[in-house]
This record gives structure tokens, sequence and C-alpha cells, in this order.
């Protein structure tokens, strides 16, 4: 139905459109964290950045570009993000500004998030519990998508093929006229994941083929924006996303599990400006269906948030706002609600040369219960032309999610919320086509919620203290020699993520690095452009990682790298047709990120698009 | 053959004596595994990091994940029994496979990694292996098709029948050329012939049946129920039931170590949300009772040490790391706590 009214107004819109003096686009500010997130480390990708990713998942960007590390349990299985060195639960990851996290689990599927959906991602670093609310312990993940006005009308389809039985068809279109602007996105992608490996559990580690381990994604989004008037706009978008998957054994198992997992998303959003302000009218459902074997779970949240933002005077801009949200948990072993209020209190101040300032605030009452006050202070400070520096202290919080409270049998309703304070510094250089940033975080989450068994029954308490430490250097360049466009890039982290002691664990458990949380992780990328090729030649390096916390088992580091080969001027009368093809763990090199999780040899993927 | 918790114990004693009366025999060096004690470490589920630890109980070394240690890859399986017959160690693991090995060197010599679910156990019985499966989770959880498997060599390879039982079968043993299970969801114990590989009798019993043990020349066998636990002892010969005694012990979980004067050490936890632990004691030939002769939080697993007399009683922490061992005198007292691995839940003196 939706493809229908896109292509209804493609063609019933068309002619009017050549013919059409397009209006001013409705000025719309900068997203709430690049104005009043100051002092933070902050990462993103445009929709250009994202065109080599449209057949991959949100794992896989992160893995390749970002300092993340993803504990992954297979290719396309489940996938949670480390943001300096936290845990999976303490990543917020928004869609449109609509928390998306499972509110059961505290957490979202990394894998399971295509790429052909976003287009735009934002990555905020440390704790943030202010300016961005639930969750934001370890960082933020902020995926956007909408209809975009005076564009001219877009549509492209693309396929690709690749090694392990790997496919993947995205269709994208896009149109706007005056007052209508509309986006569709389909897509599907599936692999068997047939790929060979070692088989450790077996005598004579003989090598195997992978068979059960297949999943198939396809989905929807639509994105329509209308400009009521100069001043107003409604915009609203929808996705719907369905994921199969075998859910791969570790080696020496053999089970037979599987997962379907449904998602509905909407978003409606509602902008009034006037000359120095604005009102921003928010709502967004939600709905997670889970099937896993037999087993059915189901969420749904709706949310709804009023925001105004306005300059007062010329050195000061306020944003207020409050959110409502609504949840529903329908699980295997238990029903529940949660209702929850916030209001916020967003201030930045420009009065000082060269130096911005804010302070935000954040208080959240969950189920009728005040949460602890959530403040943040936030500066940058532009030295000369070519060093600035960044320093912001902030606090976070994640609310138990709703199986830790009410899980049957084993929830536990008394826990507390996990809480973080973070402080961190960094300093950005740029000179010419150089650039530079160190960041140095310090931050120390309290109350970290453990699932501890109980005879047989498991059951949450609030046990670990633990702080986080590290650096963070990212670097690069471009430059052209003769024709030819050069580009580097190369980036560094240094994460401690420290088990304090405790009452509640052993001795041997303290003072150590938290499992699966490498120490030292590296990435770089040169990329040669010349005449419509390029191609780009990539790599990580993941340090060791100890599998539990007293360091009895090691996994040693290893390195993957990537190869792109991209030609971007083959023309077919109007119709341009990139062609790229990608070679994953170019050196074959065998590996695994978690315990026993063997993960694929080199892979080969041919890609063609076609884009008017 | 029969297997017990000291068992290993008479092996070595009878090992030992002949060795003492035959002066023409070549001495042998003992393997480095033939002494001490094997720590049996579960792992964690969905991680598969089963393994066994060794402590040399002459020099105090403790040595780390042996399997892979000596054979140069992980277990990799959540070991579940570790049963030791003449010579070979079988590591049975619930991951659905059963490591064979040279008890004396720990060198792989077979295994069986096919046709298998859920494995709880294994015996060996006229030159066959008998391994006790739940069979495949039903999409309730439940478990309708368990079975026992047979392979008909002592070194594993393939499994050749699966004979049907109640629902999940966990302790065997042998008695002449018959295999009893302990069928613990149905409460029965089942009687296979081992050579025509039926069933050849099943005896209806109270609560959940867990083990078998040897002691004062019988079988017994110790159920369990949320009120008491219960001691059955079989007539051999046409195996019907001997004697049945019940005892007021609350909340057991099913591990026992019983030493060869028959004194039984069972461990008890209250559960959710309390979550108190503790070791029973109690004398099966004679009156001694003891309902709280040890508490603490995170018990796992029990053994009975016959050389030095202790009592091994380890703890899990959790699961998040190596758990530990603390070993107690006969009255209770700690005597030594070291670390072992993931979820200790069962030891072989050797």
């Amino acid at each position: 139905m939706i493809l229908f009214v896109w292509v209804l107004s493609l063609f019933g819109f068309q002619a009017e459109q050549q013919d059409t003096v397009r209006l001013q686009e409705i000025e719309v500010s900068a997203p709430i964290f690049k104005t009043f997130g100051l002092g933070k480390k902050q990462l993103n990708w445009d929709e250009t950045a994202l065109e080599n990713y449209q057949s991959r998942s949100l794992s896989e960007l992160l893995q390749e570009k970002s300092p993340l590390f993803i504990r992954q349990y297979g290719p396309g299985m489940l996938a949670s993000p480390n943001f300096r060195g936290t845990s999976a639960g303490h990543t917020a990851i928004f869609w449109n500004g609509i928390p998306i996290n499972s509110p059961s689990l505290g957490q979202s599927d990394l894998s399971i998030i295509p790429l052909a959906a976003p287009d735009r991602i934002d990555l905020i670093f440390g704790s943030d519990g202010a300016l961005l609310g639930n969750e934001a312990l370890g960082g933020s993940i902020l995926l956007q998508s909408q209809a975009n006005f005076q564009e001219s009308p877009t549509a492209s389809i693309s396929q690709e093929v690749g090694s392990f039985g790997q496919s993947a068809t995205a269709f994208q279109a896009g149109f706007s006229g005056e007052k209508l602007a509309f986006q569709t996105k389909i897509y599907s992608q599936k692999a068997e994941n047939d790929y060979t490996f070692r088989d450790l559990s077996l005598p004579g580690t003989p090598e195997k083929t992978q068979t059960h381990s297949a999943f198939s994604q396809k989905g929807i989004q639509q994105d329509i924006a209308w400009k009521i008037n100069p001043s107003q706009r409604l915009s609203t978008s929808f996705w719907y996303h369905l994921a199969d998957r075998e859910i791969q054994p570790p080696m020496g198992s053999d089970t037979q599990d599987t997962q379907e997992d449904q998602s509905f998303r909407l978003s409606l959003e509602y902008l009034k400006f006037w000359d120095k302000s604005r009102l921003e009218v928010r709502s967004g459902w939600v709905r997670d269906d889970q099937l896993f074997n037999q087993s059915f779970n189901q969420n749904s949240s709706f949310f709804l948030s009023g925001d105004w933002e306005g300059d007062i005077g010329k050195d000061w801009k306020i944003r207020l706002g409050t959110r409502g949200s609504h949840i529903q948990g329908n699980l295997s072993t238990y029903s529940a609600t949660d209702q929850r209020l916030e209001t916020y209190q967003f201030i930045r101040f420009s009065g000082l040369k060269n130096i911005n300032l804010s302070l935000n605030l954040r208080q959240l009452l969950v189920e009728q219960k005040w949460q602890p006050l959530l403040p943040s202070l936030g500066m940058d400070w532009i030295l000369n032309p070519t060093f600035s520096l960044k320093a912001s202290i902030a606090r976070g919080l994640k609310v138990p999610t709703l199986n830790d409270r009410f899980w049957e049998p084993g929830g536990n309703p008394e826990l507390l919320p996990e809480e973080s304070w973070q402080g961190e510094t960094g300093l950005k250089w740029k000179k010419g086509s150089f650039h530079s940033e160190l960041t140095f975080f310090a931050m120390d989450v309290e109350n970290w919620i453990i699932w501890m068994p109980k005879g047989a029954i498991w059951s949450p308490e609030n046990i670990r203290r633990v702080r986080n430490t590290g650096i963070e250097w990212a670097g690069g360049t471009e430059f052209a020699l003769g024709s030819t466009g050069i580009k580097i890039d190369l980036a560094y982290n240094y994460t401690k993520a420290i088990n304090r002691s405790n009452s509640k664990e052993s001795p041997t458990f303290w003072n150590k690095q938290l499992p699966y949380t490498p120490v030292h992780q590296a990435q770089g990328g040169v990329e040669l452009i010349q005449d419509g090729y390029s191609i780009r030649l990539s790599s990580q390096y993941i340090g060791q990682r100890a599998t539990t916390l007293d360091h009895s088992r090691i996994m040693d580091p290893y390195s993957l790298y990537q190869l792109h080969l991209n030609y971007k001027k083959l023309w077919l009368g109007p119709v341009q047709v990139p062609i790229s093809l990608r070679i994953e763990n170019l050196f074959n090199k065998s590996y695994q990120v978690l315990y026993l999780r063997p993960m694929p040899g080199r892979s080969i993927h041919l890609n063609f698009k076609f884009q008017l | 053959m029969t297997k017990n918790l000291f068992k290993p114990f008479l092996i070595s004693f009878l090992a030992a004596s002949l060795f003492a009366c035959s002066e023409s025999e070549p001495e042998r060096p003992l393997g480095e595994y033939e002494q001490g004690i094997l720590i049996m470490n579960e792992g964690a589920f969905g991680v598969n990091d089963g393994e066994v630890f060794h402590l040399n109980t002459n020099t105090g070394e403790l040595k780390s994940n042996v399997f892979e240690l000596e054979n140069g890859r992980p277990f990799a399986g959540l070991l579940q029994d570790m049963i030791l017959e003449e010579e070979r160690l079988y590591l049975v693991a619930n991951t659905g496979k059963v490591e064979i090995v040279d008890a004396r060197d720990f060198k792989s010599i077979g295994s069986v990694t096919g046709d298998l679910d859920i494995s709880r156990s294994l015996t060996v019985n006229s030159g066959k292996l008998f391994i006790s499966d739940y069979g495949p989770y039903a999409p309730d959880f439940s478990t309708p098709d368990s079975y026992v498997a047979v392979v008909n060599t002592q070194n594993g390879v393939l499994v050749s029948k699966k004979i049907p039982v109640s629902r999940k079968p966990e302790d065997m043993i042998a008695s002449g050329k018959y295999v009893l299970v302990a069928s613990s969801e149905e409460g029965k114990v089942e009687i296979i012939d081992a050579q025509t590989e039926e069933i050849f009798k099943t005896i209806n019993v109270e609560g959940r049946p867990m083990k078998f043990f040897e002691a004062n020349g019988s079988i017994f066998l110790y159920s369990i129920t949320s009120e008491e636990v219960i001691f059955y002892s079989f007539h051999l010969d046409n195996f019907t039931l001997a004697t049945t005694n019940y005892y007021p012990i609350i909340n057991a979980t099913g591990k026992i170590a019983v030493s060869p004067e028959g004194v039984a050490y069972m461990l008890t936890s209250s559960g959710w949300p309390d979550y108190q632990d503790g070791i029973a004691k109690l004398a099966l030939f004679g009156p001694e009772i003891d309902l709280n002769w040890y508490t603490g939080s995170g018990f796992y697993g029990i053994g009975y040490d016959p050389i030095a007399q202790e009592i091994y009683v380890s703890n899990s922490n959790g699961f998040q790391g190596n758990g530990s061992v603390t070993i107690l005198d006969k009255e209770g007292t700690e005597i030594r706590n070291f670390e072992v691995g993931r979820g200790p839940s069962g030891f072989l003196f050797r």
C-alpha cells in the first residue's frame, strides 16, 4: 500500500515537480546533541558514508568503522555493543528520537538493524542521561531517517550476491513536491552462512560446514513529510522489520534453536517555528515480537513528548521538554506495565569568546518513584584555528529492565537503577588536510546488575562497581597525488574496565578487566580515488579478551582486513550503475570474537546498483 | 562393573595390592593423573567451557584445563559426569557427546560425538557403553523422548541403539549383566539387560531418584523430595526393593558424597529467594543425623576423599568466572580453599 502511494506520488507529481520553483527548506536547527551535547566525543555517518553498507547491518558498520567492540555470536547472530567497556544494556539506541531498545531486555541486537533503513547514524560517546535519558551510560546510537524536500526524485535498486549464500536487495525511492516529501525503502537480506570452520570440539579438529546459522531479514520503511506552511511541518516514519534466524550453536553443541523477530516502529513529529523559538511535539510507538522456538515475547511502548526551544538574547539557548512513556511487556513468564514521566531542561551559553557551555538536567519518574537527578555540564573551547578543547562531566542512569524486575521466577522488584558518573576531555587538532582528536575519559558505574544463580533460579542483583578509563585517538588526512585522491584514517583505543571490590563476588574477580573487553583496539584504512574508481583497504585490530572475570582464559587478538573496490561512472542511458566488489576477511583469518563461536573466513560480495 | 563415589579408591587399592603381591611383574610408572583428585568443572551454559582440573595430593600442584592441555583442543562442552572404568575415563557432556581419555595420561582414545542430545551419565557393561540421555527438548521444554544410548565398543564412536526410558534419566549403575537407570522425573528405576538391550524390569520409587552408590556390599539409591530424602537398597538377585529409609532433610539438591563407612553428606538449598545452602550429614548404618552440618551459599558440588577423610565442597561463584573448592575435615572445619574451574560440580578421588 505504501509503495502504491509512493508510485502514485512519483508519477502524479512528476510533471509538476519539474516546473516548480523550489521553496527554501524550512530552517531546522541542529539536533539536540549538536547544540547541547558539548564536550562529548561524537561520530556520524551520513547517507553518502552509508552508501557502501546498505546491504549490511549496524553491527558490521560499527565493527569496521567505530571504536566500539561488538560482541558477536556469529555472522547475523546476536551482536551487542560494548561502549567504553560498559555492557550491551548501557547503550541507548534511538530511531527518529524514539528509544528502540527492548524494554524487557534493555538492549538491542545490532545484527537486526539493517543499514538499508537509516539515512544517518550518530554515535554519542559516554554517559549523558541528562541529554539522552535512560540507558545512556556507555554511549548512545541515534538512527535517523526522513523524507527530504528540495531533492530531485531519486530511485535506486541494488542487488548484492556474496559468498556463503549471501544476497541482499534494496530499493529506495524519494520524491518531494512543494508540500509533501516521500521516501520509501524496501530491503531483503539473507545468508546461508554455510562457511567452513575447524571444529575444535571433535577429535582431530576436522573441518566442518556450519549448518544451522542461516538468516533472512526483510523490511520496509516509509518516510513522509508535510510542509503545512512555512512555519509548520509534520513528518512521520514507519518501519517494519522481520528477521528469521537459525541460532548458531557454539562448537560442541548441536542445538537447533530458531528465532523470529518482528518490529513495528512508528514516529510522528510536529514542528512549529517562530523567529527565535520552536515547538516540537513527538510521538512514537514501537512493538517488538519475538518468537524463540515456541516461546513468544512481546513488548510495546508508546511515547509522547513536547519540547520548546528558544534563544534568550544572543548568548543563551534554552530547551524545555517533557516526555511520557507507557510500556507494556507480555513475556512468556509474566506481563507487566511501566509508566514513566521525565522532564528535562537544556541550556547553552555562548557569551564567552570562543567558548560554548552547556548545562543539562533531567528528572525521571518511573512508576511514581523519583529517580536520581541527572545533570551534565559540557564545554567546547576553540583555542585557536588549529586546536579546540572539549570537556564534560555527566551522569547516566539505567532503570532495571522489565525482565530484571518481573521475570518469573527470579525477577527482583527491589533493584536499584544502575548509575554512572563520567568525565571526559579531548583535544581536537586540524591543520590543512590533517586532523586528529584525542579523548580521555573516566567513568564509575555503580549498582551494575548481574544475574546470579540462587539454586536453580537465577535472579538479578545490584552487584558490581566498575571503573572505566580510557584514551581514544582518531586521525587522518586527505590529499591528492596527481589525479589520485588519497584518504587515510587511523584510530586507536585504550580501554580499562576494572571490576572493583564488592561484597557479593569472589575476591578473585576483583580489580580485573571485565570479560570480553579488549584493552587495545585499533583500526585504519587507506583509500585511493581516481576517475570514478576507488579502492579502499581497511583493517581492525582487536586485542586480547578474557572470557571470564578471573581471566582464566584469554582469547587471542586478531586483525581483520577488508578490500572495497568501487566504480561509479558506469551509465546505462540515464541510469547510473555503481558497481562494488567487497572482500571481507581478506587474508582468510580463522578467528572467534566469542569463545567457541567460529566466524567466517574470506568472503567475496559483488554489488550492482541501478540509480536514477 | 559398578560405579560409585569411592570405587576409584577401591580400584587404586586393588591395583596397589596387585602390584605389591606380584614381584615378577615389571613396575609401571604411575601416570600423571593416576594419583590425586580430578575436579569436574561443568562450565557455563552457552559457553561450553567445561574442563577437568587435577590436584596432585602429593605435591599440592593444581593443574588446570587438563583435557585441553593433554589433547591440544578444548573440551568444548558442558561436563556433566566423569566415570572411571578400567583405566578409561569417560567425560560425559550434556551438550551431547562423550570424550574418552586414558585415565593415566588423559590422552584421547575415543569419543561418541553423534546421535546424542542431553547426555547425563554413563556406565559400562558387557563391553558396551550405556549413556543416559534426556533426549531432545520438546517445544515446552519437556523431555518425552528420553533414552539410554548403547555404544558397542568401550572406545566409543557410534550409537547403535536407543532404549526408550522414563523422563530425565540420571545416574546408572551396573550389576551383573544388568544396568540400573534412575529416571528422575517419573520416579522409576528401570533395569536394562545389557545383553538384550531391553528393559528387563521397572521399579517405582518415591521422589526423584538421583544417584546410585555402593555401601556395605549393597547398591543404594538416593532419591529426593522437597520434604525428605529417601535411601533405597535392592535385592540384586530379583531386583526388588530391600530397604527404604526416610530422613527429614528438606530442600536436598541431589548432590551427595558417601564415605566408605556409610556416612552421607548431602547438599541442600533453600533456593530462591532466600538462597541458604547447606550440607546435611547422616549415618546410613547408625542413628546420627545432622540437618545443618555446614552452611553457606553457592554450593554446587560435593565429594568425599576416602584417603584423607575430608569433604570437598565446591562453589560456583555465580558462574561469573572460576569457582572454588573448600576442604572440610570430619568436624566441618575449613582446612583449605582454592580456585578451580568454572562451575565445579564433582570430584574423582584416586
